[in-house]
């Protein structure tokens, strides 16, 4: 139980991050729209998270650096300036959109007004964050919002031909911009930058210290592991039941939709449910990623683990975040677009996040015995390289295919 | 887009960084703000596959109330939510200029159908518990799709 509980940081990074509201949309359309020969992208994302998510948390229990400090250290003023200005920008925009995703998913239980229910998110958030140690805040969010592995349940009921499946972890050239736009999309969605500024300062949150190099493993490799998982639970689902049909979802709704049809009004629920926590996780994980990073720049007292109320300047840029977020959601924009915006411009931003944890993790000096071995830096240059190219092609694929439609 | 870029390269000898991301964002400015002018055969397509897959959703979601499946809320705000869809698709195609008669023909079936989707989906907001009005709402929108999808192959 012990080893299962302590795995949360790990699963609510990734439930927040993979299956947030625009990622839950985004991969249905994915299996709705290309089917099996896009699951291939998922595994390539998820894996490249888990080399860096792995080599962050080791750079935090060794040097109790969070990423938002290995940035300013690495880039100067300018460079981390202009790195904090982009992400916050994408972070509380994905904010806005989680808050919306919540009043949507909230209003499919009672039906009173979207609007209404991003207010109720808001206190709900805001009362989780203070109330509920950080500890508590994971499991909660992330072990509910696990609800979803309905999903892959679903897939593995609505019986799919496994040679395409098994077909569809393969790469393949294909010549459709369409394609490429979804492959690009899913790898992005993996390696959504406030994942892994979420993540490195989780580990400070819960003390990591050299002792816990397998903990971090563990929350890397299966925490990461399930949101992975899930993704391709409703790629898959959404190709069986969507596809045929010539259904293309457009919003949370027709996600849910996906479970109902091998599970019945069960499926219906688990998926709200699932759907609620994970968007609740990844409101969670955006909010605090804007406040951390905000902190750790300009060098403030930052943390759950202190009492909030003793960081002013930490709780404030906290709470302004959340009510910038609610004011975005207020205006009625429509969170799948704006995630999906989001995640497709927050793609150029990528390099600069992981770069520098890519520099310290291979640094003998700051890391020790805890260096990067040849496997991590072969795979953390890999994906360096992969996510530079993707922060080029992102943007163009978007225009290019009309966003994916 | 690859016109614009183009476009761009031969005027400047080539393409300067600058350049290069005014021009993908006027291409991003244009594509979200659909360009203006006269409907072309695509976009008419696009927005009645829209239709189509609606109403495709639509049926689905009947026939989970049809079969009890299904909670009634739940059917309640989604089909609200696919009514919009097709009211929102239904006031651009009527917005939209047609140059070519075909084309025209081809728009107002579209807005013909977007309307009878409509219907078909807002009684199953007034009646989400309904299983036998669920029924007939779900091969109505099955038809509607099938319609749908023979009119944008026809484009």
């Amino acid at each position: 139980m012990k080893a299962v509980l302590s795995i949360a940081l790990g699963v609510i990074a990734a439930i927040g991050g993979f299956v947030d509201i625009g990622d839950l949309v985004f991969n249905a359309q994915a299996g709705s729209s290309v089917g099996a020969p896009a699951l291939w992208a998922v595994p390539v994302g998820v894996v490249g998270i888990m080399v860096f998510a792995e080599m962050s948390g080791r750079i935090v229990a060794v040097s109790k650096k969070p990423n938002f400090v290995l940035v300013k250290e690495r880039y100067g003023t300018r460079l981390s300036t202009f790195t904090l200005a982009a992400s916050l920008l994408l972070t509380v925009l994905t904010l806005g959109a989680e808050l919306g995703g919540l009043g949507f998913a909230l209003n499919y239980f009672f039906d009173v007004s979207v609007n209404f229910f991003v207010l109720v998110a808001l206190f709900a958030v805001a009362a989780a964050i203070y109330f509920l140690p950080f500890a508590g805040i994971e499991r909660v969010f992330g072990y509910l919002g696990l609800a979803l592995l309905v999903y892959i349940a679903a897939s593995l009921k609505l019986d799919p031909d496994w040679g395409e499946i098994g077909r569809g972890f393969v790469p393949e050239a294909h010549s459709a911009a369409v394609y490429w736009y979804f492959v690009v999309g899913l790898i992005a969605a993996a390696l959504m930058p406030y994942e892994i500024y979420f993540y490195s300062s989780g580990a400070v949150e819960e003390a990591w210290d050299p002792s816990d190099m397998t903990v971090n493993r563990a929350n890397a490799f299966v925490g990461f592991g399930l949101g992975g998982l899930i993704s391709v639970g409703i790629l898959v689902a959404s190709a069986q039941v969507f596809k045929p049909a010539g259904i293309s979802p457009t919003s949370v709704g027709s996600v849910a939709l996906i479970a109902q049809q091998p599970y019945a009004e069960l499926g219906l629920i688990l998926a709200l449910i699932g759907i609620l926590f994970a968007v609740g996780g990844a409101t969670v994980d955006t909010a605090f990623s804007a406040a951390y990073n905000l902190a750790q720049h300009q060098g403030w007292r930052w943390g759950k683990r202190f009492r909030l109320l003793n960081e002013p300047r930490f709780t404030i840029s906290l709470v302004g975040f959340l009510l910038a977020g609610f004011a975005i959601a207020q205006t009625g924009v429509d969170p799948i677009e704006l995630t999906e915006y989001a995640v497709i411009f927050s793609i150029p931003v990528l390099p600069l996040t992981y770069l520098p944890i890519l520099l310290v993790g291979n640094d003998r000096d700051v890391m020790g015995e805890y260096v990067n071995g040849p496997l991590a830096r072969v795979m953390g240059w890999l994906y360096f390289a992969l996510i530079s190219v993707l922060a080029v092609a992102a943007p163009v694929l978007f225009v290019w295919t009309n966003g994916g439609g | 887009m690859a016109g614009v870029l183009g476009a761009a390269a031969k005027n400047s000898g080539f393409m300067t960084r600058r350049g290069t991301v005014i021009a993908l964002f006027a291409c991003a400015g244009a594509s979200l703000a659909g360009c203006g002018g006269p409907i072309t055969p695509d976009e008419l397509a696009r927005s009645i596959e829209t239709l189509e897959s609606t109403a495709a959703e639509g049926s689905l979601l009947a026939k989970n109330v049809a079969d009890d499946h299904s909670k009634a809320t739940f059917v309640r705000v989604h089909s609200r939510d696919l009514a919009d869809e097709v009211q929102h698709e239904a006031e651009k195609l009527t917005d939209a200029e047609a140059d070519r008669a075909d084309l025209a023909a081809a728009k107002s079936d579209a807005i013909d159908l977007a309307d009878r989707i409509g219907t078909a989906l807002g009684q199953m907001q007034t009646a989400p518990g309904s299983e036998s009005d669920a029924r007939t709402a779900e091969q109505a929108l099955s038809r509607l799709s099938e319609g749908a999808k023979k009119l944008a192959e026809g484009l």
